[in-house]
């Protein structure tokens, strides 16, 4: 049975995608990800137009971190305060990510750029995975217990404009986390992810964040960075598929609930490790996409006259 | 809902010419193809009968032609090149007021001169030279050299047929009892929206003998039509609901979840 999606204009098959969002919702549930930055290429692999699946993806990521975000905010292991600092880099990051899509979009480069920013993603994520996994493994077959370091001094404790943080104890100037949210804010616009992977380890390495409040704070910042992506993508590519979302959305956020189920259930490394490598998998196909020789060296476009 | 079109068309020369007369009936099931949430693509149907008078010499050769032509779009076409081993967009151009569908079939292979002379068909490479490419709008950018322009009509109409966009061929009109024919013609769900047009000619000894053309319309309806035409009139709002229909699928989801885990 195939359903046809209004924006992307094609008609896909429904269990395809129910399963996609579906898989995607169940690694996203069970790492605590927000499962874009599979998303996006998956949806691209079946056919669905690249700016019509970064667009879309976003929209469906809003879903997921809302899911994610209200367990840690009852638990209040959310800083809206550093959340809120996050937000004005994002947003400004955000409106400058969908100005430069729109551009390659019109020159025609946007399949490409995303292709090599996705593999260089995919690749970064997929090894520190498969690195951090294999150590954790080794260390438990080792029996050691690996203490780390709560808190980081450096130079973003130095910088003026330093604000009080009360929940993530902290007295840090406000630039360092203006410029990680713009950061975030452009790769959000243009790739379609919420940029977990990015802004976790930046939490705690660039602002010194306690672990405990970094998933609360960034998911609850995701939301309204791809909230904003969803509209800014709505209003001037009009590539948002509202069709494809709710398909998507729909599948993910059960797949997401069954993930956080089994994420109890079973260990951690392995199925880390497994995912690591999935996502070295996909990097390796955006990869021989852009190096072996295409059969058609052409490639058609309609122009739509939406500019 | 399926309408009959059914169109006599008599062409009728007896006053002038006596000895040839010749009748071409056309039928069409449909007038409009209906783009719903279920579309997946759909077969039109073209049938009709043509007669010729039997008077008219045994030895003379007769085709029918059914050429559908689709909405004219503007599309990019863009070349890949290797750039340190990777392949990425170069060379690009526009073509402005291509159609967006183009099919041909006759009942047997046409001679080219045939289709040249009556300026029919686009797709084969030593056609697509002599159609009239200066009619077409075309932006050609940095590309001066006429070989690569040759290149890119060829790499057009390539790429078209590759989407099942644009289609040639000389075996999908059914002939029955020798007088009436009847032809499936695939419309991929890819297809552009808007008003199509079907020529039918009757072909006698390689000369046109009948014409006859009709409309039809591929539109979207329902729900598709009215969340496509909502994104692009009303596009915040459109985002706004889209966010809207996110946030309370993600917040009831959790909210459902949470009770089950509890019991």
């Amino acid at each position: 049975m195939s359903i046809y999606l209004p924006i992307a204009e094609l008609s896909v098959n429904i269990f395809l995608l129910l399963s996609l969002g579906g898989v995607v919702g169940f690694l996203s549930g069970m790492f605590g990800l927000g499962g874009g930055f599979l998303m996006t290429p998956l949806l691209i692999f079946i056919g669905i137009p690249t700016n019509v699946a970064v667009a879309t993806s976003a929209n469906q990521i809003v879903a997921s971190s809302i899911s994610g975000t209200l367990g840690h905010w009852r638990q209040g292991l959310v800083d809206f305060k550093m959340g809120g600092v996050l937000l004005i880099g994002a947003f400004f990051g955000s409106i400058l990510g969908v100005w430069i899509f729109s551009r390659l979009v019109a020159i025609g480069q946007i399949d490409t750029v995303i292709s090599i920013l996705y593999f260089a993603l995919l690749t970064g994520i997929g090894l520190s995975m498969l690195i951090e996994s294999s150590k954790v493994i080794r260390d438990r077959i080792r029996r050691k217990n690996v203490k780390r370091k709560i808190h980081y001094h450096n130079w973003a404790h130095r910088l003026p404009f330093k604000v009080r943080f009360y929940k993530s104890k902290l007295y840090i100037s406000v630039i360092p986390p203006i410029i990680i949210g713009f950061v975030i804010g452009i790769l959000s616009a243009t790739m379609g992810i919420g940029g977990a992977f990015i802004l976790i380890p930046a939490m705690i390495y660039f602002l010194g964040m306690p672990t405990s409040k970094v998933i609360g704070t960034s998911l609850f910042q995701i939301i309204f960075i791809t909230a904003l992506v969803t509209i800014l993508h709505a209003t001037t590519t009009f590539a948002v598929d509202a069709v494809l979302a709710f398909f998507l959305i729909l599948s993910s956020v059960i797949g997401a609930q069954v993930g956080v189920l089994a994420a109890n259930k079973l260990r951690g490394e392995e199925i880390r490790a497994l995912l690591a490598i999935i996502v070295l998998g996909v990097a390796t196909k955006i990869a021989l996409d852009l190096l072996v020789e295409p059969n058609e060296i052409f490639n058609l476009s309609v122009i739509r006259l939406v500019f | 809902m399926i309408k009959q079109l059914i169109i006599l068309f008599y062409f009728l020369t007896g006053v002038m010419t006596p000895s040839i007369s010749i009748a071409l009936v056309i039928g069409s099931d449909q007038e409009e193809i209906y783009i719903d949430a279920n579309f997946s693509g759909e077969e039109l149907l073209v049938f009709g009968a043509f007669y010729s008078d039997p008077s008219q010499s045994r030895d003379s050769k007769s085709d029918i032609l059914i050429e559908v032509v689709g909405p004219p779009e503007d599309v990019a076409l863009r070349k890949k090149d290797s750039y340190f081993g990777f392949w990425l967009n170069s060379k690009s151009v526009t073509f402005r007021d291509v159609p967006g569908f183009y099919y041909l079939s006759s009942t047997s292979e046409l001679a080219d001169e045939f289709l040249i002379n009556n300026q029919i068909g686009l797709l084969e490479k030593k056609k697509s030279q002599m159609i009239d490419w200066s009619l077409l709008t075309t932006d050609w950018g940095s590309i001066i050299n006429e070989k690569e322009k040759e290149e890119f009509y060829n790499a057009l109409i390539r790429t078209k047929q590759n989407d099942s966009l644009y289609k040639q061929v000389s075996d999908e009109i059914e002939i029955i009892d020798g007088n009436l024919f009847r032809s499936y013609i695939d419309i991929p769900n890819t297809v552009p929206v808007g008003e199509y047009t079907v020529n039918l000619h009757l072909i006698i000894d390689n000369e046109i003998s009948q014409e006859y053309s009709y409309n039809f319309m591929v539109t979207r309806v329902g729900i598709e039509e009215a969340i496509y035409s909502f994104s692009k009139n009303y596009p915040f709002f459109y985002g706004l609901i889209s966010l809207i229909i996110a946030i309370i699928i993600g917040w009831s989801g959790a909210e459902i979840f949470k009770r089950f885990r509890r019991i």
